[in-house]
This record gives C-alpha cells, sequence and structure tokens, in this order.
C-alpha cells in the first residue's frame, strides 16, 4: 500500500515537472527592474520600471530533475576563455554578481567567480571594467601589459 | 621490318638493336643512358632534400617555453628523415611577433634572468617583463638557446633562428618563407572584438531574479 503511494506521487512529480519543461508560461514571464529619472521642469521623477527581461528567449532550459544549477546542469566544461559565458555573470562595471542573483552552487559561483577574475588578468573583458579603468590592455602598467594565461586546474574550488 | 628474317639477323648498327631489342636496356651503355635521364630527376631530389626551408611561427600568445622545443625541433633538422649529429640539414625559423608571447599564471614576475659582468659585485638579477621591455626579443631567443645542448653547434643552428618583436619581416627574408610552423595553443578572442550582436544574441546560461535592479 505504502509503495502504491510512492508511486502516485512520483507520477504526480513527473507530471509537474513536466509542466515546468514547457516553453509556454501561463504566470508572468520573468521582469527586471530599471530604474528612469526623467526631468519634467523643476521636479525630477525616479521610476521603477519592471521590463521583460532580454534574456528570455536565449535561456537555456535547466532540464536537471536533480535540482542542479544552471552551469552544472549545462555540463559545460568552462574556461577563462570563454567570454561569452563569464560575461553573463558580470554587472556592467566587471563586478561578479552574488549567489542570489546568478543561483549558481557554491563551488560553481567560486570557480566562474575565480575564471572572470582569470579573464579580467589577462585583459580579455576590457570593455566590462570601472568607468576610470584604462580599457586597453597594452597601457597597463609593468607585467601587466604583457598577455598572461591560466591554467583551470589551478582553481582550488572544484568537486571531489 | 618485314623483309627481316629472323633466322639469319644480325644487327648492324646500335640503332637499329634499340630499336628491335626487346629488353630496351639490357646493355651496359644503355643502363648508362637510364641513369642520366634518372639523374635529372635524382639531383632536383637530391637539392629539394638538402636545401634549408624556412619556417614562419607566430608567437602572438604562445608560451615560449612550449614553442622553443618546437621551433629546436626544425632549427636543427630533427623532424627529418635524413638527420644525423654530423649531417647539417637544420632550416630555418622566423618568429614573429614576439613581443606579444604569453606567460602562465605569475611567471612574468617570478622568472628571474641571471648576468655576471665577472667583475666582484657584477651579479645582476633581471625579472621576465623587465627584460620583455628591455628586449622584447630575448625572452623567446634564450628559451630556445637554454632548449639545445651545449656544444660547438648551438651558436651556429642559433645563427638561423630569426626573431622579430612585430610583423614586420624585411622582404628578403619574406619572400623565402615557405612553411609556417602550427600555434601550439589557440589565440583567445577578446570580447570587445566580438560584434555586440554576437554578444547579444549568444545563449544566455542564468537570467536575472525578477526584483533584479539592472546596472
Ligand atoms: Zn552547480
Amino acid at each position: 500500500m505504502a509503495a502504491f503511494g510512492r508511486l502516485a506521487v512520483n507520477i504526480g512529480r513527473t507530471l509537474i515537472s513536466q509542466e515546468s519543461r514547457r516553453c509556454l508560461n501561463l504566470s508572468s514571464a520573468l521582469r527586471i527592474k530599471e530604474i528612469r529619472e526623467t526631468r519634467d521642469g523643476k521636479n525630477l521623477i525616479v521610476e521603477g520600471v519592471t521590463i521583460p527581461s532580454p534574456r528570455v528567449p536565449l535561456l537555456v532550459k535547466n532540464t536537471a530533475r536533480t535540482g542542479a544549477c544552471p552551469v552544472c546542469a549545462a555540463g559545460l566544461d568552462v574556461k577563462h576563455t570563454d567570454v561569452l559565458i563569464l560575461s553573463q555573470f558580470l554587472r556592467s562595471d566587471g563586478c561578479m554578481l552574488p549567489r542570489r542573483v546568478t543561483g549558481l552552487c557554491k563551488t560553481q559561483q567560486k570557480r566562474i567567480g575565480t575564471m572572470v577574475a582569470m579573464a579580467q588578468k589577462a585583459g580579455l573583458m576590457p570593455n566590462i571594467a570601472p568607468a576610470n579603468s584604462r580599457r586597453d590592455p597594452k597601457r597597463r602598467k609593468d607585467w601587466k601589459k604583457f598577455n598572461t594565461y591560466f591554467d583551470e586546474k589551478t582553481i582550488k574550488a572544484k568537486f571531489v | 621490318m618485314g623483309n627481316v628474317s629472323s633466322k639469319n639477323f644480325v644487327p648492324r648498327s646500335r640503332k637499329f638493336v634499340r630499336r628491335n631489342q626487346k629488353s630496351f636496356f639490357q646493355h651496359k651503355h644503355d643502363r648508362k643512358y637510364l641513369t642520366s635521364i634518372m639523374s635529372a630527376v635524382k639531383r632536383a631530389q637530391q637539392w629539394a632534400t638538402f636545401a634549408r626551408t624556412w619556417h614562419l611561427f607566430d608567437a602572438t600568445w604562445q608560451n615560449p617555453f612550449d614553442s622553443a622545443q618546437v621551433i629546436i625541433k626544425h632549427l636543427m633538422g630533427l623532424h627529418k628523415p635524413i638527420y644525423h649529429p654530423m649531417n647539417d640539414c637544420g632550416d630555418h625559423v622566423v618568429v614573429m611577433n614576439s613581443r606579444d608571447i604569453a606567460l602562465p599564471g605569475d611567471e612574468w614576475r617570478k622568472r628571474v634572468y641571471f648576468h655576471h659582468t665577472t667583475y666582484p659585485g657584477g651579479a645582476s638579477w633581471t625579472l621576465a617583463w623587465e627584460l620583455h621591455n628591455k628586449n622584447p626579443t630575448l625572452v623567446i631567443k634564450k628559451a630556445v638557446y637554454n632548449g639545445m645542448d651545449g656544444n660547438l653547434q648551438r651558436r651556429h643552428t642559433m645563427q638561423r633562428l630569426h626573431v622579430f618583436p612585430d610583423d614586420k619581416i624585411p622582404e628578403e627574408i619574406l619572400k623565402n618563407i615557405s612553411n609556417q610552423i602550427r600555434y601550439l595553443r589557440p589565440v583567445p578572442t577578446r570580447l570587445d572584438h566580438i560584434s555586440p550582436e554576437e554578444v547579444e544574441n549568444y545563449p544566455k546560461i542564468v537570467d536575472y531574479p525578477k526584483q533584479y535592479i539592472l546596472r
């Protein structure tokens, strides 16, 4: 009888997960906020506008049933030269987004963060940087202006 | 040749024999004739085998110490089947963009080059990035020099290495080049060198949370 109950629960779970793997959204789509400042004569109007995320149509579906984080679920071997992936975890000034925003597991958050630092030291993402940065890696000081590459094996955070 | 009976056939001239005999190169003079034809082909092959080939190597984003092993192989002729230490069969290697070599991790400021003037207190230690500042060809030249065994041939072999800090190679060297040595590690692409459309349309792994404020 207990086994029968468990079976029913499992069937229910698969139904629910199938529901979530659909591309259709019954609820409202994911939205993010944008702060807009408009000056109307003497009045400065600051408003938070909710806009649909530009990433929604390009998002890779997380099909993992184990509840793995997006990077683990994608099964990617990310290197520090993969700037198109690493730049997704950055703010416009080059800071790493916190874990509550990225939704990664602890190990991947640490690994991606280290690889972002590697890519920035190698000068591979000079356009995502603080406003006062030099941008061109060739204009950096001393040894920083020369090309450097990194080995991902030296990252301490990893799955044992 | 219908009027020549096979019974009492006596060859009169060499020309006649050459036209009628089944085995064309039977006579010893004919074998000599054959070798004279073949030697025209063989001579060209001999030239091609022992000619010095000029190889080009682009050092952009390459580790100089890994590259040195490949460069040494071509400089000494170790890649040739005719190689022998007493056989002077080494090639020329032209290295371009030596200013853009890449070192792993913190090696630019950890690798040290030692020099002694032989006077007391004449020892000096130069960091790799300081040496590269002074002369952007020296790191790769020293890597090749130190990668070879110290013998009487080493300095002659080094004469066949031509290193240029950028892509400006003299015309008289450029016209000799007939081969390119493949890179050892791929050159990474900078994010600002990728078109904004490609960056925008690249598949995204994570999305922003509902209440996230873009900045
Ligand atoms: Zn994970």
